[in-house]
């Protein structure tokens, strides 16, 4: 019987050398937790759970893979990526924003995947030219994009209507600073609620709101290895957004969290924010207990001589080391990547555009929620410019803006002093 | 005698050998997870290390020798004055006039008196150096971070003290109810940071939070406590002390049930009840305690990191950015592991200081 058993089990063993042993593949992703997130990616709401699920999917239906999803805080999470970099034990897939990729590609810390998409089954023809130009460095392709996502103008129509501010169903846009001061006055008088929201105090939604502005002046905030933030386009974006603190049209200390409340309970007129919450404030304001009720998505406006928002994408990179030591592993890390992609289409629930011109054309994609309100952002979006050490750059531009919005200091000084700090980290 | 323990030892290790073998396990968890990490922390400080670059090729750390430390603390044109921070360096001698004013009148002991002017001098000197005409810090954060960094242990630790030694008197007596309050407000203590933290937002939010909707309440206008420069730092402050209020009331605690009940009642003889008796009585008695209480509250604030990392981001514009904050970030965030390093050095030995000046009082006890 023993010898039977032995015998059966040598033979499954030979018939079938190539049987691939079962891999686990660890994962490391921000977005927010989500708890039984499922695995229909049609169906799940928000980002957390729209990613997870796919995940989710992915684990069970690629076979002989499993996903684990590691535990990782959206606050802390490139910190915690380096750490794992660090320690030798890299995850061996994770998200990363097109911006940070230079941090890690300059370093050699990302694999280069590029020959081997094919056999992923990744066509790469089908990618727009901003997602290709995003996941490329050094002329290597070093990640499989996701999506792209910008700053977007959430509006609350019921307050526009009210202070005479819609036109054939759609919000009147402002065009200029002062044009954008009179709208904030009207919705003031009209209803006595404040015209503006956005995260002005921690997360750096006021950096990537001045840098839209600059960007549409034509300047920027550094050229090579020169900052030039002491500029008076900087200036000019600056005050375009102090002139509504001044006036009482929109408060600089609301947190990210408090923001998004006072919009959600209906009173902003306009909050700014990305396209990761279109499915979410849409499902919120389907709620009757909610105070933002008509709901309305546009493109950010354009206040000076040129249009631009600020964009970013999400890719997903797998480390060089995964590649040359354990490339059973890299393989099922590029068929987690392959599924993620494949399902870009679900992914663009969460009101992130598709980097995949297939899905971009797709009638399913144009018809979601609120899409067709937005779909001119595609032309606007800007990125910033690529450097190692934009975390660093993102972070001295956020602490002194908050010193003029947050401190009352002067705009001109708190510029010049970014334009320093900024220079110095351009200089190491 | 002597013969009994050579037969002995045959079987049973000596002594000196038999501390050796207790001590090995906790010496060897101690040297590889305290000491040699210390040395290696040190070793890293001497280099430009990037946490990245290092890990993907071992040869990237560069000898820089002190050049963190000089980046650190140091910059171009920095010029010394006596009025650079008028305010503080003015207050600092007149610290250091009073300490010797008092010293020579008798009413303080030299033990006393050359701490504090010592102290004193030293805010005197360190606050007098200025970038000059066309000059500036290497490093423009760090300074400004030590100095928050001060200020809230300034805050905190006493608060603190004060707060836990109100709450000890109010609860050292001997009924049930007592009990369960002293257990209630230790709970705070057992808590992570993150879910102290976690409530502390909640509680400062203007649009959801009970502070500003009692505000409301009252006709008040709601305060964005957490991104408001004027009340950011003291709202980490205050959920500190909440936080850290445990450890210390349980000292006083202690500290006053030690104190001989034979005190009190001939007090109360002598009419000294109530504020009296806490005033003449329990906090004399209480000297020691508070001293301890002080110091290990000084040692632990300095560490500060939680409170300033998840509830403002050490915003808003750095005025809540703390020490172990800016070495995390550096370290963390933009991989500067040496700079980093150099930091916790810095950190470490202000933190030295003080756990000397607690040794020294536990010294004295004992003489």
């Amino acid at each position: 019987m023993k010898h039977l058993a032995l015998g059966l089990a040598l033979a499954a063993g030979l018939a079938s050398p190539a049987a691939a042993e079962p891999v686990t593949v660890n994962l490391a992703r921000f977005f927010g937790a989500c708890e039984n997130a499922g695995t229909d990616t049609k169906t799940s709401v928000g980002e957390a759970c729209i990613i997870q699920s796919i995940i989710n999917a992915a684990s069970k239906e690629i076979p002989d893979v499993t996903v684990k999803t590691l535990p990782t805080d959206w606050g802390n999470y490139y910190d915690h990526v380096k750490a794992m970099f660090a320690a030798g034990n890299p995850p061996d897939i994770f998200v990363i924003h097109r911006s940070s990729i230079p941090e890690f590609a300059s370093l050699g810390a990302l694999a280069d995947i590029g020959p081997d998409l094919k056999a992923a089954g990744i066509d790469t023809s089908d990618w727009t030219e901003g997602a290709k130009k995003a996941v490329t460095y050094d002329g290597k392709i070093v990640a499989v994009p996701m999506d792209f996502h910008a700053n977007l103008w959430h509006v609350n129509m019921d307050i526009m209507k009210k202070a005479g501010l819609v036109k054939d169903g759609k919000p009147i846009l402002p065009h200029s600073p002062e044009e954008l001061l009179a709208q904030a006055k009207k919705v003031k008088e009209a209803t006595g609620k404040d015209y503006l929201a956005a995260d002005f105090s921690q997360f750096p939604i006021g950096v990537r709101l001045v840098l839209s502005l600059i960007w549409q002046q034509g300047s920027n905030i550094f050229d090579g290895d020169t900052a030039t933030i002491d500029t008076p386009e900087a200036l000019n974006a600056v005050k375009a957004i102090t002139q509504l603190f001044d006036g009482g049209y929109a408060n600089p200390k609301l947190n990210y969290a408090d923001s998004q409340q006072e919009f959600l309970n209906g009173n902003a007129a306009v909050l700014v924010n990305g396209t990761w919450v279109v499915n979410e404030y849409t499902k919120q304001a389907e709620n009757p207990d909610t105070g933002l009720k008509d709901y309305y998505v546009s493109d950010f406006p354009q206040l000076f001589g040129q249009p631009a928002t600020w964009a970013d994408n999400h890719t997903w990179a797998i480390p060089s080391t995964l590649k040359d030591q354990h490339p059973e592993k890299y393989k099922a890390a590029l068929k987690v990547a392959a599924f993620i992609y494949n399902h870009d289409a679900d992914w663009a629930r969460t009101g992130h555009m598709a980097v995949r011109k297939s899905v971009l054309e797709s009638k399913a994609y144009r018809d979601l929620p609120h899409r067709a309100e937005y779909v001119g952002t595609e032309k606007i979006a800007h990125d910033t410019p690529a450097s190692p050490e934009y975390s660093k750059i993102q972070d001295a531009l956020n602490r002194n803006l908050q010193s003029i919005w947050l401190t009352g200091k002067d705009p001109k000084k708190a510029l010049a002093e970014a334009q320093n700090e900024v220079q110095d980290i351009l200089d190491q | 005698m002597a013969r009994q323990t050579t037969g002995k030892r045959k079987r049973t290790l000596s002594q000196q050998q038999a501390a050796w073998a207790l001590l090995a396990p906790f010496l060897a968890t101690y040297c590889a997870f305290l000491v040699y990490p210390f040395f290696k922390g040190v070793w890293i400080s001497l280099h430009d290390w990037n946490l990245l670059a290092v890990a993907m090729n071992p040869a990237a750390a560069k000898w820089v020798g002190l050049h963190n430390y000089v980046h650190m603390l140091w910059g171009r044109n920095i010029t010394w004055g006596p009025l650079s921070h008028p305010l503080v360096q003015l207050l600092a001698l007149a610290v250091l006039a009073g300490a010797f004013g008092l010293h020579r009148a008798g009413r303080l002991s030299g033990r006393s008196a050359i701490p504090i002017a010592i102290a004193a001098l030293l805010i005197f000197l360190l606050l007098g150096f200025t970038p000059g005409e066309g000059g500036r810090w290497f490093d423009r954060r760090f300074w400004p971070t030590v100095g928050n960094t001060v200020l809230f242990v300034a805050l905190a630790a006493p608060g603190t003290t004060i707060a836990a030694l109100l709450l000890a008197a109010a609860l050292n007596r001997e009924t049930r109810m007592m009990a369960v309050f002293r257990t209630l407000f230790f709970l705070s203590q057992v808590l992570s940071v993150t879910v102290v933290t976690l409530i502390w937002q909640i509680m400062f939010s203007p649009t959801q939070g009970l502070i500003d909707n009692v505000i409301r309440v009252f006709g008040g206008s709601p305060v964005s406590w957490l991104t408001d420069p004027h009340f950011a730092m003291l709202a980490i402050v205050v959920t500190t002390i909440w936080w850290s209020l445990g450890i210390a009331m349980i000292l006083f605690l202690a500290g006053m049930q030690d104190i001989n009940r034979e005190i009190y009642e001939a007090a109360a003889l002598d009419n000294a009840r109530g504020w009296k008796s806490f005033w003449f009585i329990t906090l004399p008695n209480l000297k020691r305690t508070i001293t301890l209480v002080v110091v290990l509250q000084i040692i632990l604030h300095f560490q500060v990191f939680g409170q300033s990392h998840l509830m403002t981001q050490g915003g808003p514009d750095d005025r809540t950015q703390v020490l172990v904050r800016y070495i995390y970030q550096s370290a963390f965030r933009d991989s500067e592991i040496g700079r980093a390093s150099a930091m916790a050095v810095f950190l470490f030995a202000i933190m030295s200081v003080f756990a000397v000046i607690q040794f020294l009082i536990g010294r004295e006890k004992s003489e």
